[in-house]
Parts: structure tokens; sequence; C-alpha cells
């Protein structure tokens, strides 16, 4: 096998094990990738990466907390490389309302640090929805990874937040959403 | 003395003060640490003692922890760009939920990833299917009984009979040596008395099929509401035989 054909072989090995889910979560551990593409998976990874920004995707490495530059404890995942729009977001399943409970409680959590009270995020979601809609959209957040629910009735952030959320966008779209208001009404 | 339990309280009252500030998330700069650090300092030199400075010292930790959550959240907040979360959170009340969904979108980027069933699931899959119990009550109803099933029931009864009929045998040498050793016939309830109510009830179960099939012979006294036995070493033959019926309770005897 030349040079060549073994590096286009490693490439589909890697989108194989980044595009399907093999554990309980999606992503794939760098050791992982290591052990099936060889020492220099990163140089895989990166090309495989290009291909992707082809397609509207992109490769996305989350390290694990405190171990900011070990590549081989990180998770590698497949992201979506551009934004969705809202006749994509209904197409995918997803309710609109759904969407905003979740909004409002990741803007909340990331503009506190990454933690607050249940009680905090239910007083601002109860100005949108009724309570029980509330609770059992956060219950579906939870239940998806977006967000953690700890002891004392404190909420965190998720592991799922962490890979797809852009914190600071989410922030600065927020206020510039307020932004485009005030714009229009002059 | 009450000067040194007042002083201890307040100590307390600054750690929980402290650890209440890092578990709920607050903002730490809410605590003002300069006066908790005089306050402290203040304790130390009144009660110069040795059981003070273990809880002084607790005190100064919490306090300590408390200046890392202040920096910790400087930092944090220096990387959300210093937005104030109380901005955010008004922010939020007021805007329509497509706009909140519009500010998400912009920053939304859904992990692409396919299910698949993998040779280690299926074999998975296979191990829980056979470790599963036979459904109960399966075959009540509806099934076919194969020959070699008919075979291993009428085996298991014949077990079961034999065993059955090897207790009954049992019983009734027991009866007839009590009999002989009292000579008078014997109390009904006293013979079938077990130690549970279960061994009762099945003493009085293998004794009705020595007394049907004609081995013991039972005699009431109604007036005295008497149930005597009479066995017999061979079967007797009965000319008009009746039934009785003689209801157990929940207690033995």
């Amino acid at each position: 096998m030349s040079g060549e054909e073994s590096f286009s072989r490693r490439l589909m090995i890697a989108a194989t094990m980044l595009l399907f889910k093999s554990h309980r979560r999606p992503g794939v551990r760098g050791w992982e990738l290591k052990h099936r593409l060889g020492k220099n998976y990163m140089r895989v990874i990166d090309a495989l990466n290009s291909k992707l920004k082809q397609l509207g995707l992109e490769i996305k490495t989350v390290f694990e907390e405190g171990e900011e530059n070990n590549l081989d404890r990180a998770r590698f995942y497949v992201v979506l490389s551009h934004p969705l729009t809202m006749s994509d977001l209904v197409a995918a399943g997803w309710r609109i309302d759904e969407v905003a409970a979740l909004s409002i409680t990741l803007s909340i959590l990331s503009s506190r640090g990454g933690k607050a009270p249940l009680r905090d995020v239910l007083e601002v979601l109860e100005t949108k929805f009724p309570k029980w809609k509330a609770e059992s959209y956060l219950e579906r957040a939870i239940r998806r990874g977006y967000i953690e629910r700890l002891e004392d009735d404190m909420l965190t952030i998720g592991w799922r937040t962490k890979v797809e959320v852009e914190q600071k966008a989410l922030l600065k779209a927020v206020l510039e959403a307020r932004e485009e208001k005030e714009i229009r009404s002059d | 003395m009450r000067k040194v339990v007042v002083a201890r309280e307040e100590l307390e009252r600054i750690i929980k003060l402290c650890e209440n500030v890092e578990r709920r998330g607050l903002d730490p700069f809410t605590v003002n640490v300069r006066e908790l650090l005089e306050k402290l300092r203040r304790i130390v030199e009144e009660n110069p003692d040795l059981d003070h400075y273990v809880i002084d010292a607790e005190t100064l930790y919490r306090i300590s922890a408390l200046i890392a959550l202040q920096h910790k959240w400087l930092r944090e907040k220096a990387k959300a760009l210093f937005i104030d979360a109380q901005m955010i959170s008004t922010r939020l009340v007021v805007m329509d939920k497509k706009a909140l969904v519009k500010a998400f979108l912009k920053a939304w980027h859904p992990i692409i990833s396919l299910e698949q069933m993998t040779p280690q699931r299926l074999r998975q899959g296979l191990e829980h299917f056979l470790s599963l119990p036979p459904r109960g009550g399966g075959r009540e109803f509806g099934w076919k009984i194969t020959d070699r099933e008919m075979e291993l029931i009428k085996a298991k009864l014949e077990l079961e009979e034999k065993a059955m009929m090897e207790k009954v045998k049992a019983l009734h040498h027991e009866l007839l040596r009590r009999f002989e050793e009292r000579g008078e016939p014997l109390d009904y309830w006293e013979f079938i008395r077990g130690e549970s109510f279960d061994e009762t009830f099945e003493r009085a179960y293998l004794l009705s099929f020595l007394i049907t099939d004609g081995y013991v012979d039972v005699k009431r006294n109604p007036l005295k509401n008497e149930v005597k036995l009479i066995p017999h070493r061979e079967q007797v033959k009965r000319k008009s035989p009746t039934s009785l019926v003689i209801s157990l309770g929940g207690e033995a005897g």
C-alpha cells in the first residue's frame, strides 16, 4: 500500500470514528484516535477537518478541565460550522419554545460563571412559560446534557453546552438583539 | 465564658457565610473580606487559647477560599467580556421567544453524530436476551404441549404423589403409636397441632386423606365440642360415609 493510499485509508477511519457514535456519548478521545491512526493522528485530523469544512462541518476539540494542553485526554467531535436558520431548526424537530428556554437558561448560567440556583433560572423562565412547561424544558435540557443539576438545586453548564455552544457569542448575541430592536424603533 | 461562646458563634457564622457564597455560586465580592479579617484578628487577640485556634484556622482557610473564588470570578467575568449577569437577566425578560432563539442559533454548533450497531452492542443484546427468564404463565393458554413435556409433567406429578404418600404413611404411624401409648381416642386439635400454622395445616390436610381412605375414624361430640380420632392398622370399609367440615383459623391449634 502506497503512502497516499495509507493516508486516505486513515482519513476514512478517522471519519468513521468521529461520525459514528460508539460510546454512550458522541465524540472520541485523543488516545483512541492515536491507537487507531498512529502517533501523528493530529495530521490526519487536520486533513479531515479541511475536507469537512467544505461540507459546512468542522472538528472541535474539547479539553478536559485543568488539562488544556493534553490532546490525548481531549475529546474530538464533529460539529456544524455554520449557524442554523429558524427553518432548519424546525425541520430538525426542535420546538421554538424549547430552544428559547434553553437560550434563557444557558445565558443566565454563562453570565454567572457557569452556575446558578434553579430558583433564579425558573424565575426568568416563568416570565415566558407556565411553571410546568418551564420545568419540563429544564428536565429535557438536563436529559440532553446541556445542563446539569447539582445538589442544593443548583444548575451548571453541561458537557454538551461546552461542545456545542460558544458561550461568549451567546451573551453577545443576547445584547445585540436588544440593540437591533432599539435601532428598529429609532 | 459567655464572651467565648459569642466569639465561637461569630466565627461559625463567618465560616457559614463563606461556604454559602461558594456553594450557591453567589457574587463573592458582596462579602467584605477586609472586615471579616479584622473581626477574626480581634477574636484571636481576645481568645488566646488552643481550643479557639482550631476554629480560627478554619475561618482563615474559608476566607482564603473566598479570595480564591473572587480571583476565579474576575477571570470568568473577563472571559464573558464583563457582561453583568443582572443586565443579561433583564434583557432575557424583555426579549421575545423568536429573538431568544435567533440569539441562540448564532452561538450554536450542534454535534453531528450517527447511531450505529456495533458487533459489541449486538453481543451485549444477545447476552441480555439469553439472560431473560422465561415468561411466567405464558404456556397456560393456547400452547400445544409436546409428548416430551407431557412425560416430564407426569414424572413430576408421580414424584410429588410419592412424596405425599410417604408423608401420609408417616402420619398414620405416628397416630397409631400415640393411640397405643394413650390407650384412648386422640383429640383432633391436639394431634394436628404443629410448630407453625403451615405445619398444622399440612398435618390436617394429610390426615384428611387417612380419614377418607378409612384408616382413621372421627367421632364428634357436639355437646363437648370435641373431635376424637381412632386409627386402624388396616383400611376399614364404611357403609355410609359422611363429610365433616373443620375450619382452621389463623393460629395453630
